[in-house]
């Protein structure tokens, strides 16, 4: 009797997962710029790319780590300066030969790290040494171990190891040292080297209209059970999202994102269900505590005042309709580092307060006394206040935002000026910066005395935080982080970002301690104002199955398949 | 004799084309290598983040495509690329740009085609048949629904048309699929709701020209004799109204033939996902992809060149009084 139960439930799950069919991802927002993973500066050719190779690890969605093409965890040494890397053995390029570590030391060493190929992002693989920006140093120990060493601790380090993917070095090395003919190299170009390393084998890229894999059964995850079970994968892009989710509505694709006034539609469709998930991704208003703001932005009392002003949950409940909760740093709720104790939550419950926000800025000087008792808030001379806030053009999410910043600083007194400008413009005339008369090349951060082209108060922007090293945010708080382009420096941020990647922090209890610190301290400080952390809302077709909702949802989407 | 002169002023004009086309690419690749932007803007942020010289690495990723040197070098080794067939690399879409038109423009051509066939079949047709019951109900009726197409905005049409015909009665996809083969009804069905969209206003507008111009030479002289003469009303509308009326009808049906190629059927392609040549060309200018807005500029300077010249020519063909020489 339990062998007909064992054999009957298997012929089902053998039926369950028949391969087949094609999964058709409907996205927006532009193609990508290249398959030659080095060369790319956008995230959709790496995940383009993500469908033939995979990463070392991926993270399920309690963050947990989950092999790819490691063998095991990454080994630290005990001093916190050696990474072992020891990579699965049944991995093959295309021509069958294996891959080794000698392909990623190549990787790392002659294509990352070399002066030819100039690999913008190598400065996540340096690390300051006595002043000195020094490159890591990977070693092959074996056919499928290498090691990294560092010469200072980096607590985090070990995730832009995770990250790795390697370039064969029977192919890259041709190429070697001539920029064009890598760049322009047709293996590289065609993921034709992927063998057995991805879910998926590249069949056609047609620009600005579809990037098609097909199924990879040589996957060394896959080759027991079967896995993938989609026979294509295509990520169709559309130019709006309107049509986009209209092909959702049709059938005539398989997955999309959402737009959250969508939501509900798609939900009480039979045919479709929708995922809402948390993101990284959080919206803040920066101040300007720079020369060419407001003089009251320098002043952390004024600051409080008005992020009090702006109240937090209703900004997520009318411009996200309930698919955004309040940000308080810019630590996600999601992340394991947050602590919910360790945050001044401004903008919501006792700290939305408008009169109290008044209160404080007529006690800093920026507001008189009227007759009636109430506060009118001004400039020091008992001017009306006006300020500027400038974001980008094109999105009415933004749009929609800054309007709600306006009328809530309305009530204040204070005029806010919206002025919308082209990405590009933002950039370059208001968020980089150099020091008056100095002949300084623009940067987003030139130094204190720097300013921005063009003045400004005010600055509406989105980012995306990283749930699992957020120190990463260094770069916008910290005196040298290369996008503090607002102006706020505090050696005890400098000196908690410096801590939350030194040795003690090897210790998670003690990461997590240096963490809430951090959180505190700017949520206190308000250097800008975090406003919220939005979700995302994952639209599939109903016969989509072995989906896991989550903060990682296409962790395991190899085992997805057709009901 | 008409060979002759034909002939010299044909190869003159192409000269001419020849001579303009080199002027506007000329002026493109200034004005698009000397504005502020770099291929390597998009790094900067990371570049920056990363704590790297950003000078450096702009350097390095400008000498990697080629914009590092004196705007005149780039001019004469992009000039003399060209004539040697080779028109670069797109670094927006990291193909060569000669691969990348020659994959995308039937895309935009068979769009462009079937709605200019479709718009100025309908449109003359109706057009023809509103001048010669003037204000008749039919008239009024086809007046009535010009003034909307004209009236209708492409991108708001194309979105309505999806929103029923795929949407709500299932008959076609929302999207144009690439993968059909190109000679197919299925690919025929697939184009069926980007014509119309593309098609109803230049259709609209056809109506209303082909009215107007019929209607000019209805009251003509030549008419009344022709009539008096015993002609059919078929033979007189046909042969004689129509084929004076044809003279305008050329000019601007060409003249949106050329108008269209990388600017109306933009907004179609964009809302029925097909990967043009305005799709394209709109995302290689968003990329500062220089290579590629020049390429696509030298194309549609051509094209509207060579489309002017076939409507001199019709001229000559439509009306025999007319010579160039």
């Amino acid at each position: 009797m339990l062998l007909v139960a064992i054999l009957t439930s298997s012929c089902i799950s053998c039926q369950a997962k028949q391969t087949g069919g094609s999964f058709i991802e409907g996205q927006s927002g532009g193609d990508a710029e290249t398959l030659n993973w080095l060369l790319a500066a956008d995230a959709t050719s790496h995940s383009y790319i993500g469908h033939t190779i995979d990463t070392l690890v991926t993270y399920d969605n309690q963050l947990n780590i989950v092999l790819r093409c490691l063998a095991r965890d990454i080994e630290v040494s005990p001093d916190g300066l050696v990474y072992t890397i020891t990579i699965r053995d049944d991995l093959k390029w295309s021509n069958n030969s294996p891959v080794t570590a000698e392909d990623y030391v190549y990787t790392l060493k002659n294509l990352m790290f070399s002066d030819w190929l100039n690999y913008p992002y190598k400065g996540s693989w340096q690390e300051d040494v006595g002043g000195e920006k020094v490159l890591v140093t990977p070693e092959i120990i074996d056919e499928t171990t290498f090691t990294i060493t560092r010469q200072t601790i980096d607590a985090e380090f070990v995730y832009t190891v995770y990250d790795l993917i390697p370039y064969p070095k029977y192919i890259a090395s041709k190429y070697e040292g001539d920029i064009e003919a890598f760049t322009q190299a047709p293996e590289f170009n065609n993921l034709t080297y992927t063998g057995n390393l991805g879910p998926y084998r590249f069949v056609e890229w047609i620009r600005n209209d579809r990037f098609v894999v097909e199924r990879n059964p040589e996957y060394y995850l896959g080759k027991d059970i079967g896995a993938p079970y989609f026979k294509k994968y295509i990520v169709k892009l559309f130019s709006t999202s309107a049509t986009r989710q209209a092909a959702l509505e049709a059938e005539d694709i398989t997955y999309t994102g959402i737009e959250p006034e969508q939501a509900n539609k798609f939900r009480s469709l039979e045919h479709t269900k929708v995922y809402t998930v948390p993101t990284g991704g959080y919206t803040l208003l920066a101040y300007n505590q720079r020369a060419n703001g407001w003089d009251g932005l320098e002043n952390k009392a004024v600051r409080q005042a008005l992020s009090m002003a702006i109240n937090k949950e209703a900004m997520g409940q009318t411009i996200y309709l309930g698919f955004a909760e309040p940000a308080y740093s810019f630590i996600p709720v999601t992340s394991p580092w947050y602590d919910d104790e360790s945050v001044v939550k401004y903008g919501v419950g006792p700290l939305y307060d408008k009169k109290r926000a008044a209160e404080i800025l007529y006690q800093e000087g920026y507001g008189i006394l009227l007759d009636d008792g109430t506060i009118k808030v001004t400039d020091k001379e008992g001017n009306p206040l006006q300020l500027t806030l400038v974001t980008n053009t094109g999105s009415k999410l933004v749009s929609d935002i800054s309007a709600f910043v306006h009328r809530e600083l309305a009530d204040l007194g204070i005029e806010v000026k919206l002025k919308y400008v082209p990405w590009a413009t933002l950039l370059r005339q208001y968020v980089k910066n150099s020091v008056p008369n100095t002949g300084q090349e623009p940067l987003s951060n030139g130094g204190p005395e720097a300013i921005s082209t063009e003045s400004w108060d005010l600055i509406l922007m989105a980012f995306g935080s990283d749930v699992l090293a957020p120190s990463g945010s260094e770069i916008f708080f910290t005196t040298d982080g290369g996008l503090n382009f607002f102006g706020y420096y505090n050696p005890e941020i400098d000196e908690l970002f410096d801590r939350v990647k030194s040795k003690e922090a090897l210790d998670k209890n003690v990461r997590k301690d240096i963490y809430a610190e951090l959180s505190l301290e700017l949520s206190e400080e308000q250097p800008v104002n975090f406003l919220v952390f939005k979700m995302s809302n994952l639209g599939f077709q109903e016969n989509v199955m072995g989906i896991e909702p989550g903060i990682s949802t296409g962790h395991n989407y190899y085992l997805w398949y057709f009901e | 004799m008409k060979k002759s002169w034909l002939r010299d002023y044909t190869i003159k004009r192409l000269l001419y084309a020849v001579i303009i086309a080199w002027g506007i690419l000329t002026i493109t690749f200034i004005l698009v290598r000397v504005g502020p932007s770099s291929p390597a803007d998009k790094y900067l942020a990371n570049i920056a983040a990363s704590g790297q010289d950003v000078s450096q690495i702009t350097a390095a990723i400008e000498a990697r495509y080629g914009v590092d040197k004196p705007i005149f070098e780039q001019y004469s080794d992009y000039m003399v690329n060209l004539f040697q067939g080779d028109w670069g690399w797109s670094f927006s879409t990291s193909m060569p740009v000669i691969d990348l038109i020659k994959t995308h423009w039937i895309y935009s051509f068979q769009l462009i085609l079937l709605s200019s066939l479709f718009a100025a079949f309908l449109g003359i047709l109706v057009g023809i048949y509103s001048a010669v019951k003037q204000y008749t109900k039919a008239d009024y009726i086809a007046t009535f629904f010009s003034f909307i197409g004209i009236s209708i905005p492409n991108f708001w049409l194309g979105v309505m048309l999806i929103l029923v015909f795929s949407v709500k009665l299932g008959l076609f996809k929302t999207y144009y699929d690439t993968s059909l083969p190109l000679f197919s009804i299925d690919n025929l069905a697939a184009l069926v709701l980007p014509v119309i969209t593309l098609g109803t206003g230049m259709l609209a507008g056809y109506v209303r020209y082909t009215r107007s111009a019929m209607l000019d030479n209805l009251r003509k002289e030549f008419v009344t004799t022709a009539r008096a003469k015993g002609l059919r009303e078929r033979t007189v509308i046909g042969k004689h109204v129509f084929r004076n009326a044809m003279l305008p009808l050329v000019t601007i049906i060409m003249f949106d033939l050329g108008s269209i190629v990388f600017g109306g059927a933009y907004l179609t392609e964009i809302v029925f996902g097909i990967p043009g040549l305005g799709q394209i060309s709109f995302n290689a200018i968003f990329a500062d992809d220089y290579p590629v807005v020049v390429a696509v500029t030298l194309i549609g300077t051509l094209l509207v060149l060579l489309v002017n010249l076939v409507t001199d020519i019709t001229y000559t063909y439509l009306d025999p009084r007319i010579r160039y020489d």
